[in-house]
């Protein structure tokens, strides 16, 4: 389910965290669903228990996922998750849109191109 | 829950431990590196109680080790160089650890038969390298230790072996907070299983940190700045190296400080990236003066 990259140069418990993210935000990952336990995680991936057990404290100090004690961490509902998606995908908007500046592209043409993507729907 | 501090020990005139300090915390995945020769293979001998420290004290679970088989009791062990009694099979050796150790699971013992599928009754000394590996970890696991020190684990093992023998062990972990100290040369497998980390170095520690804290607190920038730009004297570099007008600087500090700090700089372009454990290991290395020397043969 979770990929680590080995050449990643990313901390693993960024990569989990973000490998869970990623499957919230494409939905593989339902709204309430529970996520692995961290033993099962770490004897799947071959990853420490503590570095599983950060990524998932920080993921709900962030609002992605809750924990209910005995029982697990679960994906939150759908009403919280559609917010954390647009966090997402901004966040990976405002990416693309500083890197499009970076190689000169001016904010007239970016804008041009949202209006014609809009238009061409 | 292992606690060494200040180790000596020589051998006739030669120093191997020269006041080596080593925490491990409890339910800790510790990872031991250092140059050949460092010490490791020495201070972990001298933590199974295989060795007498010359002076310091070495406590595991706040108990002296050396003469101590409770403690060792709890202790599961695999060094580098094993050794079989003559004509021993599995079974034979799983035995033998049963009478000594109180805690074996037999039930655990037939449940790894299925993981490792090697013959019982074959002599462990006409075992591969790889097989006997397999073997030590098969009865190690068995006895359900608190203390797990590993001495170069995986070497000889299949990568598919790697993965199944890291799988169990971290799986103790999770789930008997088991603390296990492994050294290893595999910075790059060490990262995925460790989360403290010492390096040794003639001796000596030259470094031990919680994982995340280390990664967290060196980064590699790669920028190309205006000419002329001048670097504050105040940035902690570790290691320069120019391509062309491309700068690649390791930094001590935190990310965001010192993305703050080169964005100040106005660079044409840069980029920050954390660094991996071998990275980490090869500049620390670096400052200890034992780098790999580029010649020419």
């Amino acid at each position: 389910m979770i990929k680590l990259d080995y050449r990643d140069a990313r901390p693993i418990y960024v990569q989990i965290k973000e490998g869970i993210k990623a499957l919230l935000v494409s939905g593989a990952l339902a709204p309430g669903e529970r996520l692995p336990s961290v033993r099962e995680l770490a004897t799947q991936l071959t990853i420490n228990p503590n570095t599983i057990a950060r990524a998932y404290r920080e993921l709900t100090n962030e609002g992605f996922l809750y924990s209910v004690p005995g029982r697990g961490s679960f994906a939150v509902p759908e009403e919280d998750t559609a917010k954390l998606k647009k966090q997402e995908l901004f966040r990976s908007f405002d990416k693309a849109a500083k890197d499009l500046t970076d190689v000169g592209v001016g904010t007239d043409e970016l804008i041009d191109r949202l209006r014609t993507k809009e238009g061409s729907k | 829950m292992i606690r060494a501090e200040n180790v000596v020990k020589t051998f006739d005139d030669f120093t191997a431990l020269d006041g080596l300090n080593i925490h491990v915390p409890e339910g800790a995945v510790y990872g031991l590196v250092g140059p050949n020769g460092a010490g490791k293979s020495t201070i972990i001998r001298n933590i199974t109680g295989i060795y007498r420290p010359d002076s310091g004290s070495i406590l595991v679970d706040g108990r002296s080790v050396y003469e101590n088989p409770a403690v060792k009791a709890e202790i599961g062990y695999i060094p580098d160089d094993q050794y079989f009694f003559v004509q021993a099979g599995i079974r034979d050796m799983m035995r033998w650890y049963r009478s000594i150790y109180p805690s074996f699971d037999m039930d655990r013992y037939k449940k790894l038969g299925e993981v490792f599928r090697l013959d019982e009754k074959r002599p462990m000394r006409k075992l591969s390298k790889g097989m006997q590996k397999q073997a030590a970890f098969w009865l190690a696991l068995c006895l359900r230790p608190k203390v797990l020190i590993l001495d170069e684990p995986v070497d000889g093992l299949d990568p598919v072996m790697r993965r199944q023998v890291w799988s169990l062990v971290l799986g103790d972990v999770a789930e008997n907070g088991t603390t296990v100290l492994v050294s290893s040369h595999n910075l790059r497998e060490l990262e995925d299983v460790c989360d403290h980390v010492g390096i040794i170095h003639k001796g000596k520690t030259v470094l031990e940190r919680s994982l995340s804290e280390l990664q967290e607190n060196v980064v590699k920038v790669q920028a190309v700045f205006p000419d002329g730009t001048e670097l504050p004297e105040d940035l902690r570099i570790l290691h320069k190296s120019v391509s062309g007008r491309l700068e690649t600087l390791i930094i001590r500090g935190g990310l965001e400080e010192i993305r703050t700090r080169i964005e100040a700089l106005e660079p044409v372009f840069y980029d920050l990236l954390p660094l991996t454990l071998e990275e980490i290991y090869i500049y620390e290395m670096g400052g200890e003066e034992y780098a790999a020397k580029d010649i020419l043969l």
